[in-house]
């Protein structure tokens, strides 16, 4: 019962976030009306020829009564037409969603055991060498902007080596090799950072006591790692992992971009380009609907992992 | 010698009689006051027929896929086509009355052949018999008169409207020729209608719901597979074509986005094959790679840094020519460009297009740019903003930025307002100081049409002058340009001393290919024939 109660008000909150976020795009961008004419006809449309537009299209209303008639269509699963892409937004969008979840969903299996076994192994052993290495490199990658590891690692492996296409438009169908360059920029921009927390929160579990008593009783050093160790140890990192999924997300338009990947990153940055509102508009909305629900999936694994939050 | 015996050999596109004026033109080649190219140009204009050249090596037909970096944009209706990349996509698909080819000599498109009154007011131009449109119905000149009337009604959008005002009426002749009768003489009529704006419709487009690409009917040597804004389109070789076959079997235009450096990087693993354009940015790395060959060439395309002549404070001249004096051309063009083009001289007519009139240069002068503002009434200098869009390339700001400290020195402070590249468009006449990329025109005169008439449509400067206008139409019934220059001359000297613009340098254009690419000749417009194209 109570997680129901729970569950409810976490979904309610998503909702009005969502109504918010949805109110403030529709003001950023529809409160010039003309723009939006001049955005859909183009730059020698007459004064004439967009007013007849607006007027066609509802814009001669108020702006509360356009923002509320867009809610009603948008909830009864009638997105719009895209006026860049000329085509039904949600035929748009779908598909643009998979290729980013394929793409984010890559670099998180790559991300995720990666910078763990990293953390872990720097952490066991707080001061080693394999510690010191583990924290340069982790520093390295982290301060390096994502756009510009894009361009270094272009600078490497494409236009120096040779070894992998410089761009990841999937023209031909799915490409595994297309795939390794974007996923390589995104695992090292988050890889480092995520290492650092895993190994910090080692070190913290590595230091109480009853990991000295379990040493005491003589269990094995990977019995106390993994037996004793590791469960409390992931606490931090599984709560970043899930705010890194947001992250992901933004780091995926730059990714994106850069490499011509046609996902949810290009199409949002296309219809921002192009203020295409309507695009723009649901685009927003599942930006939203993504960072709110990767929030109750970490609550969700947090519950799982600590049985002192299940009782709460 | 040699030059007068090509000109004896020389008959009309129609095997009547040469036009009256070929005569005065061969005698302006005989005594060295035109070269040959600029003959044939001219010449070509009045419906001669200009021998091509020797042609080189050919390939067969085959069935090769060749793969073209270039913006996919809305398409619609080919007419009001602003753009020179969605004009080079329905190229493969739709064709002209007229081509001009990659040296700027017209020839004969989807007309065999075209007569200009001795006057230059009335214009006969008779049909390449058999061609046939991809749906199977043959060219008439129902189709042309369709067109024409579209371009010309009063409510017509397209910027053919004005380019071809001077067109009083068209009349069919018989099922292959009709004639244009115009207000006042215009020489440049069969140059002008390879615009990209003027491609053949079929007289039923606006029936089939005035939406190219939904129903891509064209008489062209390509036909349209697919089509995505934003994303790719593609073209197969129509085996009906009425000309020789194309040797490409299919054309991918993808879309990679705006950014060069990711065209560069899909060139270089091999992933595409031809490059729109690059910019001086990606020059040395291009340069550097084995599987990118450079191709550069000259064309007579710019940015006019113009003001708004009814906008405060550009309403005053002496603001405007103070801007002019104290930009230093020679500097944009050496530190934002690496002086890879030539300088210009704010009146936007290359002195390497053939209709140029010479003209002592304006020099620098920051004390007179001061005096000037003070005289104004600003004698402590004054705070302008300049709205940029890098439309194509990060080139235009950093030569906003060079003009931004030459200004300085005249105590102007100019601030800058970037945009992104497509919010740009939406605002390029409407701001009073503005950065706009023109692309080539072959004709000093047709960017002065275009751009500087009173009330052209896009006449972003708001300049109106009635003396120019009429220089302008009198400029336009010349045939010879050796007798155009003078008038040419006036014009840019009015235009330059109206202070509309700075216009800083002509600079070069570049592009990379595979080096597999054949045949892919750079055209100063940028209007690229593909079926000339093939892979070795």
């Amino acid at each position: 019962m109570r997680v129901a109660a729970w569950l409810g008000r976490r979904i309610g909150l998503l909702l009005l976030t969502m109504l918010a976020v949805s109110f403030l795009v529709h003001l950023a961008l529809e409160v010039n009306v003309d723009a939006v004419a001049v955005k859909v006809l183009g730059q020698f449309s007459t004064p004439d020829q967009r007013a007849a537009w607006l007027r066609e299209n509802g814009y001669d209303a108020p702006f509360l009564l356009r923002y509320l008639r867009w809610l009603g269509h948008f909830a009864s699963g009638d997105w719009g037409r895209s006026t860049y892409y000329q085509e039904d937004i949600v035929k748009l969008i779908l598909p643009r969603l998979a290729a980013s979840a394929l793409l984010a969903g890559a670099a998180l299996l790559v991300m995720v055991p990666l910078s763990l076994a990293l953390g872990i192994a720097s952490g066991v052993r707080a001061g080693s060498l394999t510690d010191r290495g583990v924290s340069l490199f982790a520093i390295l990658t982290t301060s390096v902007p994502d756009f510009a590891m894009a361009a270094f690692l272009t600078a490497i492996f494409v236009l120096g080596l040779g070894w992998l296409p410089g761009v990841s438009t999937m023209a031909g169908g799915f490409s595994l090799r297309e795939l390794v360059l974007p996923v390589m920029v995104l695992v090292l921009a988050s890889t480092g950072y995520l290492a650092r927390m895993t190994r910090a929160s080692m070190i913290e579990v590595m230091g109480q006591p009853y990991i000295r008593t379990a040493l005491l009783k003589g269990a094995s050093p990977s019995r106390i790692v993994f037996r004793h160790a590791l469960r409390n140890a992931l606490l931090t990192p599984v709560t970043v992992i899930m705010l890194q999924i947001p992250w992901i997300l933004s780091g995926v338009i730059i990714v994106e971009v850069f490499f011509a990947y046609r996902g949810f990153g290009t199409l949002l940055y296309q219809a921002a380009l192009n203020s295409d509102v309507y695009l723009v508009e649901a685009c927003a909305m599942i930006s939203v609907v993504a960072v709110v629900a990767s929030q109750l999936l970490a609550d969700i694994a947090y519950a799982a992992l600590d049985p002192r939050l299940r009782g709460k | 010698m040699k030059q007068r015996r090509h000109v004896g050999a020389l008959a009309s596109l129609d095997g009547g009689p040469l036009h009256a004026d070929v005569a005065g033109l061969a005698a302006s080649l005989a005594a060295g006051r035109l070269d040959r190219r600029s003959f044939l140009r001219h010449a070509a204009w009045l419906g001669t027929a200009i021998p091509l050249g020797a042609c080189g090596k050919v390939a067969p037909p085959s069935n090769d896929t060749l793969r073209f970096v270039c913006a996919i944009q809305q398409i619609g209706d080919p007419a009001l086509s602003a753009w020179v990349e969605a004009s080079n996509l329905f190229r493969n698909s739709l064709e002209f009355l007229t081509e001009v080819d990659a040296e700027n000599i017209v020839r004969p498109g989807l007309a065999e052949s075209w007569r200009p009154s001795d006057d230059l007011k009335t214009w006969v131009f008779t049909l390449r018999p058999g061609v046939r449109w991809s749906n199977g119905d043959a060219l008439e000149v129902a189709d042309i008169a369709y067109n024409f009337r579209r371009w010309l009604a009063p409510a017509s959008k397209s910027v053919n409207r004005t380019a071809f005002a001077a067109i009083e009426r068209f009349e069919a002749l018989d099922d292959r020729r009709f004639a244009l009768h115009l207000s006042r003489p215009v020489c440049s009529l069969a140059e002008q209608l390879y615009s990209a704006t003027c491609p053949i419709l079929h007289r039923d487009f606006d029936r089939l719901g005035g939406n190219w690409p939904a129903n891509p009917i064209g008489t062209g040597p390509f036909r349209l597979t697919r089509f995505e804004v934003g994303r790719e389109a593609r073209f197969e070789r129509r085996e009906d074509y009425w000309g020789p076959a194309p040797r490409l079997k299919y054309i991918d235009y993808i879309d990679l986005g705006p950014d060069v450096s990711t065209h560069v990087a899909a060139l270089a693993a091999g992933q595409v094959d031809v490059l729109y354009r690059i910019t001086i940015a990606e020059l040395d790395l291009v340069r550097s790679l084995p599987q990118a060959r450079l191709l550069q060439h000259k064309a007579a395309w710019t940015l006019c840094i113009r003001m708004k002549v009814d906008t405060k404070p550009f309403d005053d001249i002496r603001v405007r020519r103070a801007v002019q004096l104290a930009a230093d051309n020679a500097q944009m063009l050496q530190l934002a460009y690496r002086g890879m083009g030539e300088v210009a001289d704010d009146h936007h007519v290359a002195p390497f297009q053939p209709d140029f009139g010479a003209l002592p240069r304006q020099g620098r002068d920051v004390a007179k740019a001061r005096a000037l503002l003070a005289e104004a009434g600003h004698p402590d200098g004054i705070d302008l903003e300049l709205t940029l869009g890098n439309t194509i390339g990060r080139w235009e700001q950093d030569t906003a930025q060079i003009l931004q400290q030459n200004l300085a020195d005249a105590g102007i402070r100019v601030s800058l307002k970037v945009l992104p590249p497509t919010e740009y468009w939406s605002v390029w006449n409407k701001v009073p100081f503005g950065l706009t990329s023109w692309a080539h025109r072959p004709l000093g005169i047709m960017t002065l049409d275009l751009a500087y008439r009173s009330g052209s449509t896009w006449n972003e400067s708001g300049f109106a002058d009635p003396a120019f206008d009429a220089l302008l139409d009198r400029a336009m019934a010349i045939v010879d340009p050796h007798e155009r220059a003078p008038v040419m001359a006036e014009l840019e000297a009015r235009l330059r001393d109206a202070a509309v613009m700075v216009q800083p340098y002509w600079p070069e254009k570049f592009t990379a290919v595979s080096p597999r690419v054949r045949g892919h000749e750079l055209h100063p417009s940028d209007y690229f024939r593909m079926d000339k194209v093939w892979l070795a």
